[in-house]
Parts: C-alpha cells; sequence; structure tokens
C-alpha cells in the first residue's frame, strides 16, 4: 500500500517566499488608494510638556494642505494599550506629551512631500514640566508623575514580589554563592520595514485600517474604543509584514490618529514611519538593572536564586506588566530550583516606551543568570556542561512556581551543543585571546493566558474547500516573516493528505478570519497549529465519509495516500483520489467547512502573578560561542557559533534553522554592539541604521543549528516554539568565552569594545594592586 | 523620506558646469549623492540647485586617469592600475561603506564628504528639539560651545588619509582655469569651510600621483565597530619609501590621520621620526603613543574620545608595523 509521505521534518521555501523575492508581494508602502492623504506627524520638542495649543497656520500655507489633528479633538485623548491592566496610551497628548519625539499633533496632505513641509509648520506651545530620565529617579516621589496609575505619587508602574521555598536557609547553607550586578541598554527590534497604515473610511460608516502589524485582533479593539465604535464596524487588514521581533505586537497612536484623520477628512489617510520615527515609537528591549545571586551546594547542586531587576519602562505601559514578572519567573528554567525569590520593578520614564522584543522578558535575565552560572562551574572547578546537565529540570514535573514542564530535550542540546563544537578539547585551554563558552535557555511556546479575560479560543481556524478542489485556511495568525502561513499550510495538507500548493492561506484580514491573537509569546505555532490541525482533521473525516459512500467500506478505515488519494486499510486496491472524494463531500451539500480552535490547558498556582510564564510547553536550549578578542582593541570577533535547540518536532528544518541563524544574528547585536542611546535631554541619539549598530553579514559568524526534537505531547505534531527562546543563550555563551579568551566578566551589556577594554585595565590594575599587597 | 523639491542640472561638459553654476548661484555639486542626498533628505543645508558631476567626461577615466574623480569607489577598488600603482588605495576603497554605495559613491565625494557630528547628522525634527547645530540652524556649536567657535565637526573620508601618505595633488578647475594643490593643503580646519583658498566654482577633476609613489608602502588602518558600513571613528595611513629594499632603513615616510578632526592630517613630526630608523615593534609603539598624545578627538561621534584617542596608537602602530614585509 503507498501512503502519504509526511513533509514534516523536511526543507522547503516558506509559501510567501516567491510572492516576496520577485518583488510581486504587497507590503503597505506598495498600497494605493484613491483620493488618499498623506499624514505625517509632528513630535514633541520637549522631553516632558503639557501641550497647550497646536497652531496649524503657517502649515496650511502649503499647497495641498487638507487637515491638522490636535490633542483635544474627539478620540485623541481616549486611552488604548496592548494590556488591559495599563491602557495608558493616548494618540496624541492628553495633554502631556510624554518624551522627545512623541506624537504631538499630525497633518494631512495631498501629498507626501507637503505633508512633510505642513508638518515642520506646525507651531506647538507648551508648559515644560521636569522630566524623569533615570529609572532610580524615577522611584522618588514627584508632583508631576508621568502616568495617573503610578504607585505613591513615584513613576513606579509596576513591582513584582515573589518567593517561594526557604530562599534565605538556601544561602545560608550554600557552598558557592555567585552573581552581581549587571546593566543593559535598550535595544530597538530593528525589523527592515517600517512601521506604517492606511486608515480607509468607507463609504456605509466603516472604518478599515491595513496596517503593517502583529496583532491584527489587538488592533481591533483598540480601534472600537478609541474611535468608539464597535468592532463589526471597523476592518483591519494585514498585508504582507517587513518583520516584527515584537515591535509591532501593541496597537499604536499612529494607528489611532491615521484613522481619526481618515474621520475628519473622509478620504483615505497613508501614515509611513521614517526610520527614526520607528526608533522613537521604540516598545523595544527594557533597559534594565539586574541582580542576582546564585547558591549552591559543594557537588555543584542549585539551592537556591534571588534576583532583583529594575527596568526602565520609558513613556508607555505596553507590555511591561508581563516583562516584570518574565525577568524573574522565565529563570525558573531549564534548571531545577528549590528555592527562588524575585523582585521586579518597572519604571516609568520621559523616553520611548520599551515593550516586548524577541526573546520578551527572558534575555537579561538570561545573561545574569548563565554568567553566575559559568562563574559557579569554575568556583567548584566543574565543567559548565556539567554543572547545567546535573541540575536540569526532569520531563513531567513542575517548577516551583507552578509551571507545567512536560518534553524536555534540554539534555540532549547540552550534548549535542558539546560534541559539535569540540567543548572538552577547547574550554580553558586555548591561547590567551582566544574562548569559548557556553549559554543555556528555556522559553515559552505561547502565553497559556489570553490578554483579556475570555473564553474565547486563543486561536480558531477555518478552512474552506469548493470545487476547485483549492483549500482556502482562514486564521489571523500573523505571519510577519517567521513562516505562520507555512506552518498552517503545512498542518492543514498533512491532516488533510494533500499537497502543500494545494492551500492558501488567508490570515490577514478580521473581516474574514476568526480571531487568532497575534504573533506574539511564541504562541503562533503551537496554538494556530493547533488549531489547524484539529480545522484539517475535521475537513479529513468530512473526506473519509465521502470515500465511504463512493466504495461502501467502513469511513474510519480510510488513510491518507500516495499522491493526494484515500485509501482503505482493509484493501489497499480501494483507493480514492482526493478530488473524487471530494466531489461526492460536496454533492447535495456545497462548499465544505471545517473549523479548529485551541485553548491552552488550566495551568499554574493560586497565588498572585500566577499566570506569568504559564505555557503548555517550553524550548530549551544549549548554544555555544567561540570568539577571538583582541586585548588591545577589545573587539571580539565570534568565529563560530554552535546553537542547539529543542523545538519539539522541526515541520520545516529549513525554518526552523533560519529562525536559529536569524536569532544567534540578533542576539550577537544586543551581545556586542547595539543600544540606545540618549542625550542628558533624554533625546535619543543614534536613531538610524547607521549609528544604531546592527552586526551586518561580515560580522555573522558561521552558525552551526541543531535542531533537537522532543516531539511534544501536545504540540502540533509535536512542535514547539523556535523563534525568541533562541535569542537569549548566544549573549551570555558570547559573555561567558569573552572571559574564557581574556578572563574578564562584563557586567555591561553590550559588550563593546570600550568596555571589554575597561574591564581589562580594571583587571589588570586590581591585579596590580593585589600583587603590591602581597 | 524624500529629498526636497530643487533642480538638478546634468551637464555634460566642463564649461557648462560652470555656466550653470554661475546662472543659479547657490548649489550643490552632486557626484554620486550617497552623502549629499542623505543630507538633503534630513534638510541639512538644502540648496536649491544641483549639479550633477555624472556626465562630465573631464572627471571619467578617460580624461582624468585612474584617480579621476567622478570614478566610482568601486572602480577605485578594482582597478588594475592602481592596484599596481597605489595598492592601498583599492584596499581603502574596499573598506568603505557597503558594495552597493561603492557602486554610486565616487573618489571626489569621499574626499569632499560633508564633516560629521552627532548633532548634525540627524532629521529636522531632530534639531527642532535641539537648538540645532552651528553647521546647520545654530549660532553656536553644541560640541564646544565657545563664543566665536569653529564648527569642530568630524571628517570621515578614508581615501583622503591614504592619497596624502601617497603624497598626491588635487587638479581641480574653475572658469578661470585649472590649478593643482597638494591634497595636504586641500582642506580648512573648519567643519563648515572645509577647504582651503577654494575658489568660487571650483570642482576636483582628478588626483595625480607623484612620479614615485610605487616606491612608497602605505598601509591604511580602520577604525570602526562593524567591519563593512560604518565610517571610520579613527584612521590612520603610514608611508615608508625604503632605502635599501623592503624593512631596511626608512628613507622617507608620512603619517596621515583621518577622523580625528575636522580635516585629514598629516603628521609630519611623527613621520620625520620614522627615517633613518629601521621598523621595529618599540618604533611603531614610540610612534603610535605620540600620536595618541597628539589627537583631540571630539564627542561627536559614535565612539568615545578617550577610547579614539587611545586607539590611534594602535592604529598607528599596526599601521606602521604593516609596512614590513613580513606582515
Amino acid at each position: 500500500m503507498s501512503r502519504y509521505t509526511s513533509t514534516v521534518g523536511s526543507r522547503f521555501p516558506l509559501i510567501d517566499s516567491m510572492e516576496k523575492s520577485s518583488g510581486q508581494g504587497v507590503y503597505i508602502e506598495d498600497m494605493r488608494f484613491s483620493g488618499m492623504l498623506y499624514a505625517r506627524l509632528v513630535r514633541s520638542t520637549e522631553t516632558f510638556a503639557r501641550v497647550d495649543e497646536v497652531d496649524f497656520s503657517q502649515a496650511a500655507e502649503i499647497e495641498g494642505f487638507v487637515a491638522g489633528l490636535a490633542p483635544g479633538e474627539p478620540g485623541t485623548g481616549n486611552t488604548f494599550g496592548v494590556l488591559p491592566i495599563s491602557e495608558d496610551e493616548t494618540p496624541l497628548p492628553a495633554p502631556n506629551s510624554l518624551y522627545s519625539g512623541a506624537i504631538v499633533a499630525a497633518v494631512a496632505c495631498e501629498t507626501e512631500i507637503g505633508a512633510r513641509e505642513a508638518a515642520l509648520r506646525v507651531q506647538v506651545r507648551s508648559e515644560e514640566l521636569p522630566a524623569t530620565l533615570r529609572p532610580k529617579d524615577a522611584l522618588k516621589e514627584t508632583d508631576h508623575p508621568i502616568h495617573s496609575n503610578t504607585v505613591a505619587g513615584t513613576n513606579l508602574h509596576k513591582a513584582v514580589d515573589q518567593e517561594f521555598g526557604d530562599v534565605d536557609g538556601a544561602f545560608e547553607g550554600a557552598s558557592v554563592v555567585t552573581g552581581g550586578e549587571y546593566v543593559f541598554d535598550g535595544i530597538n527590534h530593528g525589523f527592515t520595514e517600517p512601521i506604517g497604515c492606511i486608515a480607509v473610511p468607507e463609504s456605509n460608516g466603516r472604518m478599515s485600517l491595513y496596517s503593517a502589524t502583529q496583532v491584527p485582533h489587538y488592533l481591533h479593539r483598540a480601534l472600537a474604543k478609541v474611535l468608539e465604535m464597535p468592532m463589526h464596524k471597523i476592518r483591519v487588514y494585514k498585508p504582507l509584514v517587513g518583520g516584527g521581533f515584537g515591535g509591532k505586537s501593541d496597537p499604536f497612536p499612529h494607528e489611532m490618529v491615521a484613522a481619526l484623520l481618515a474621520r475628519k477628512t473622509g478620504r483615505p489617510v497613508k501614515l509611513i514611519f521614517d526610520r527614526d520615527e520607528v526608533f522613537l515609537n521604540n516598545h523595544g528591549r527594557h533597559p534594565t538593572e539586574y541582580k542576582i545571586k546564585v547558591a549552591a551546594d559543594q557537588e555543584g547542586r542549585l539551592l537556591g536564586l534571588d534576583a532583583h531587576s529594575r527596568i526602565d519602562g520609558g513613556a508607555w505601559g505596553s507590555f511591561g506588566v508581563v516583562t516584570t514578572y518574565y525577568n524573574g519567573v522565565l529563570s525558573q528554567g531549564p534548571y531545577r530550583l528549590p528555592s527562588f525569590r524575585y523582585s521586579g520593578r518597572r519604571v516609568y520614564t520621559n523616553k520611548p516606551a520599551s515593550g516586548a522584543m524577541r526573546g520578551h522578558g527572558a534575555v537579561n535575565a538570561r545573561y545574569a543568570l548563565e554568567t553566575a552560572l559559568d562563574e559557579m562551574a569554575e568556583r567548584l572547578k566543574l565543567d559548565p556542561f556539567d554543572l547545567r546537565a546535573q541540575n536540569a529540570l526532569p520531563p513531567n514535573t513542575t517548577t516551583l512556581n507552578h509551571l507545567r514542564i512536560t518534553s524536555t530535550g534540554f539534555l540532549e542540546c547540552l550534548e549535542r551543543a558539546r560534541e559539535r563544537s569540540g567543548w572538552d578539547q577547547k574550554f580553558r585551554k586555548m591561547p590567551y585571546g582566544r574562548g569559548i563558552g557556553l549559554g543555556c535557555g528555556f522559553y515559552i511556546s505561547g502565553s497559556a493566558l489570553p490578554i483579556h479575560r475570555t473564553r474565547t479560543p486563543q486561536s480558531t481556524v477555518h478552512i474552506k474547500i469548493d470545487v476547485d478542489g483549492g483549500v482556502t485556511i482562514h486564521s489571523l495568525a500573523a505571519d510577519i516573516g517567521q513562516g505562520s502561513d507555512t506552518m498552517l499550510a503545512q498542518c492543514v495538507a498533512e491532516a488533510m493528505g494533500v499537497r502543500i500548493d494545494r492551500c492558501r492561506v488567508l490570515a490577514k484580514d478580521t473581516d474574514t478570519a476568526p480571531i487568532d491573537l497575534g504573533s506574539y509569546s511564541s504562541r503562533v505555532t503551537f496554538m494556530a497549529g493547533n488549531a489547524a490541525l484539529r480545522a484539517g482533521e475535521a475537513i479529513f473525516r468530512k473526506l473519509q465519509r465521502a470515500c465511504a459512500r463512493l466504495t461502501g467500506k467502513s469511513a474510519d478505515g480510510f488513510v491518507k495516500g500516495a499522491d493526494e488519494t484515500y485509501v482503505h486499510l482493509d484493501d489497499d486496491s480501494v483507493v480514492v483520489p482526493y478530488m473524487d472524494a471530494l466531489r461526492e463531500a460536496l454533492a447535495d451539500n456545497g462548499a465544505l467547512i471545517a473549523k479548529g480552535a485551541y485553548i491552552a490547558p488550566k495551568l499554574g498556582g493560586a497565588f498572585k502573578g500566577s499566570g506569568a510564564g504559564l505555557s503548555p510547553s517550553y524550548s530549551y536550549q544549549a548554544f555555544v560561542a567561540e570568539v577571538e578578542v583582541d586585548p588591545e582593541t577589545g573587539f571580539v570577533r565570534c568565529e563560530k557559533i554552535w546553537a542547539a535547540h529543542d523545538c519539539g518536532k522541526a515541520l520545516n528544518r529549513l525554518a526552523v534553522e533560519g529562525q536559529l541563524e536569524g536569532s544567534v544574528h540578533m542576539g550577537m547585536g544586543q551581545a556586542l554592539t547595539e543600544q540606545m542611546l540618549y542625550l542628558n535631554n533624554g533625546q535619543l541619539r543614534n536613531g538610524s541604521f547607521l549609528d544604531y549598530k546592527i552586526p551586518s553579514p561580515v560580522d555573522t559568524p558561521e552558525i552551526e543549528a541543531i535542531v533537537v526534537e522532543s516531539n511534544d505531547p501536545e504540540g502540533p505534531l509535536g512542535a514547539k516554539e523556535c523563534g525568541e527562546g533562541a535569542l537569549a543563550p548566544i549573549i551570555p555563551a558570547i559573555g561567558n568565552a569573552i572571559y574564557d579568551a581574556i578572563g574578564v566578566r562584563l557586567h555591561e551589556v553590550p559588550m563593546t569594545p570600550e568596555r571589554i577594554l575597561k574591564a581589562l585595565e580594571q583587571k589588570r590594575k586590581a591585579e596590580e594592586k593585589a600583587g603590591a599587597r602581597s | 523620506m524624500r529629498v526636497p523639491d530643487l533642480q538638478l542640472h546634468r551637464p555634460s561638459s566642463l564649461d557648462e558646469a560652470f555656466s550653470t553654476a554661475q546662472e543659479h548661484g547657490e548649489h550643490d555639486l552632486l557626484g554620486g549623492g550617497t552623502d549629499l542626498l542623505c543630507n538633503y533628505k534630513w534638510r541639512l543645508n538644502v540648496r536649491p540647485h544641483v549639479i550633477s558631476l555624472r556626465h562630465l567626461p573631464e572627471l571619467r577615466e578617460e580624461q582624468g586617469g585612474p584617480l579621476a574623480a567622478g570614478r566610482t569607489l568601486h572602480e577605485i577598488e578594482h582597478c588594475a592600475v592602481l592596484q599596481r600603482l597605489c595598492p592601498e588605495v583599492p584596499r581603502a576603497a574596499a573598506k568603505i561603506a557597503t558594495p552597493l554605495i561603492r557602486r554610486t559613491a565616487t573618489l571626489g565625494g569621499n574626499l569632499h564628504l560633508d564633516t560629521r557630528c552627532w548633532h548634525f547628522n540627524q532629521t529636522a525634527e531632530w534639531r527642532l528639539a535641539h537648538d540645532s547645530c552651528l553647521k546647520a540652524e545654530a549660532d553656536q556649536c553644541r560640541v564646544q560651545p565657545v563664543p566665536g567657535d569653529v564648527c569642530v565637526a568630524t571628517y570621515s573620508g578614508d581615501l583622503a588619509p591614504v592619497l596624502m601618505a601617497y603624497g598626491a595633488t588635487a587638479v581641480v578647475a574653475s572658469p578661470e582655469g585649472e590649478r593643482t594643490v597638494a591634497l595636504r593643503d586641500y582642506f580648512a580646519l573648519d567643519g563648515i569651510r572645509r577647504f582651503a583658498d577654494r575658489r568660487s566654482g571650483e570642482l576636483m577633476l582628478r588626483l595625480d600621483l607623484p612620479q614615485d609613489a610605487a616606491e612608497w608602502t602605505v598601509r591604511y588602518e580602520k577604525l570602526r565597530l562593524r567591519e563593512t558600513f560604518d565610517f571610520p571613528e579613527g584612521g590612520v595611513a603610514v608611508a615608508v619609501r625604503w632605502s635599501d629594499g623592503p624593512g631596511s632603513e626608512v628613507a622617507a615616510a608620512r603619517v596621515a590621520t583621518t577622523a580625528y578632526d575636522s580635516i585629514p592630517r598629516l603628521h609630519e613630526d611623527l613621520a620625520e621620526r620614522l627615517v633613518g630608523r629601521r621598523i621595529e615593534e618599540e618604533l611603531a609603539e614610540e610612534i603610535g603613543a605620540s600620536l595618541r598624545d597628539q589627537v583631540r578627538p571630539m564627542k561627536n561621534t559614535s565612539m568615545s574620545p578617550a577610547y579614539r584617542k587611545k586607539m590611534a596608537r594602535v592604529l598607528c602602530k599596526r599601521a606602521i608595523l604593516a609596512c614590513l614585509p613580513s606582515s
């Protein structure tokens, strides 16, 4: 009997790759509408100010000027935000503008050039307020808190305090305690396609918003709130998106502004950011101060973790409450911890907002923990791999904070990274300047709790099949370049036993797609993938019944055969081609339709904040970096990276490897070169791709992606996430490799040449001082 | 990002270029545009007329030779004549920007690169929030706010120090005719004025190298965070002519820097200290340390002045040692 050959584990290009690489793909910048206006934002020149008046009179002299939008106009002061618990953003100041570069007003003109000129002519009269720029100052009481929801007259946005087990006892009884204080600069996602949107007022009173977004559903909700329109009167459409990495996972003020301008003018309004505006919008990784202590016994068994973070949220809440939790709770893996204490503080400052970015909340804390573990291994004279392996979380267990652990390929990640990198021949054995380091990781495969308290499934997928035999898949999972459309097609094709190219994915339009919460928290493969599988299985069952009617055989006996056929288990000469089965299924019924949905299982404990970090499954990583450090300049050259990642099951090995390579590249940027820099007045200094230093291809080393498969029992076809967790481990791997190379540990990230040289000088001085004493 | 409205002129001869310039007054000259047009997009000193030099035969290789000002950096990088005559020029060209930019950017454009500063190379909106910069809309420098101040924006061209190290002279033309000027004397220590004794309507046709150029060993070391794209945060070119074959005593030397000042600069005192000596680690270290003490980088580029200053020693030492045949 010739059975269906699964595509799972094979390597194939994403289904939209030709569309994108040929230039045929439509991004927001490519879209035009009849009568379309161009909007330009007027941005604050003050760090913190009450906006009293906006004067468009000079702007109105520009040819083609149509309208301005100023604070105080209807809708401009309505609050929104991605998290219902901190809806503190407004389209325009109400009445305060919160940072240098914040949106203050907007203009709409007939041409883009005209809009630019007009925006520069808008006069803003404002009263300066005392700004708060440093996180430590944000904890002090002030007469001018940035938001009204802060704690006790300060700019403290969120405080988290958690403790499990006997932490003090663990540290008192410990043989070794390591750790320290670390500082991380804020970083930006650096996606290729700038943010942009087009708002189109429809003749039937509806509003359509076309936007480069990761979260059409949350945008849909926010628009309804700001525009004060029912959701069914609003349509959100997501064209192709040129990268997101978390930087398009909030509803944003500019989207609201475009819609308000469209409503005001009655015409479509296009609003595309320049690169510097992308940086000003930010919502990137939080600048972080992190203190950590790790305790272990003489054998290297971990006894406790004590961590504290202070994170700089900038002007808005965004995902910050979640970030505050994640900086602690995601340090509960991949190691078994008998005791754990974490306190986190997120503050508002008068700077561009921080939010979610690839590896959300786990990245900076991971650097601190993995560096402390590297120190611990050295103190205990243990190999860093051995220390980690002996503390690995076993499968099918629960952490102290009630994270449910199911599948884990962590030990295999360790084994394969060690073997492939030649670790045992290199560690502490290479000449001065050359080093090798290990960093490990652990990440959620989708947040188990939805952002909004609702019983609606987190992912729903619809399928429609008609006489042409094509399989139309409707979803609102947002493909932002990571390949989720391909994943949906593959899951449905697998479930039905048809070729992927028979599937077309329409995952872009709230008018036609069922709800999916969008692309964040590495949830799409696990959740939308499961929903797609279930929808595909429902169609398959319909086709089985059609086969039974055609052949008189039992429906349950039909299985997927080769070349899009269905074969009966009892008699392999009974073969029904897909199209025959389909025609039978369509007869008297019309188009085949089915849906599948996914709701995460109920997880977690009963304590405050127990929902943070809960996921139906977790990914695991062990990464090794080999570096060359120039001790005279402080320059680090990454020579090779070995990236072992447990993705459950590689549905498409090419896509998984691409995600791992992308994560390594992006993590390497945070490790070595990327930082958002501000002048003393809070003005962003390096808002361009020339000055914000993303590593180039020339700087990128050879990356060996090592795919580990633990076959998750609940993942779609066994899969888990592979897009985010893989970013965190590379940073400590590089840091620990630098230590192996030149004997200094960096407490500031990025580890720039200047910082490395400074650390070397401090080490030399300390050694001289010690030598003088002896 | 859009270039503001302007009138682009495309003269096909030098005379036409001069007459266009005279007719329209306030103008800029456009080589490849990879510097100028970026500044224009940020509304930096935009002029109503831009005169493209692309179609001037005098600036092409056929008339201007291998160092014609209109040659692209890509052409310079891959020019067999230059690889024989002055190999460090193509090598330095290969370190500029990115392959894509080098296909467009020109030799003349690189030499005339506008000086850079983080208070200047920003959007119009950014400068509005910052009371701008002396070289743009303001009357005071943000880096060194002193009365009657001079612009201290940083010169960031890579080819100027290398060409200076080879002893290049610039051939420039104006409606009054051609003149030659040693490249070392071409620049003025003012980030706004930038060029010494520049006459109205003057433009660079080509560079000439001295007869003995091929006898010099030149090495250029560039400091930058990424191995592509970035402007130099410091750059040192060292040229030596051996007295008796490679590695022998130094008969003559030149040391030139870029990205440490508003101009590329020759350091004659340092070069003199190389003359009559054999290059060794100790000597290279000594000259490097002196260069470090001489340079005064400003706080206006990505890396800190203190670090760039430290690196002047390393760059100089490495460039000197790289001149040795064994390297």
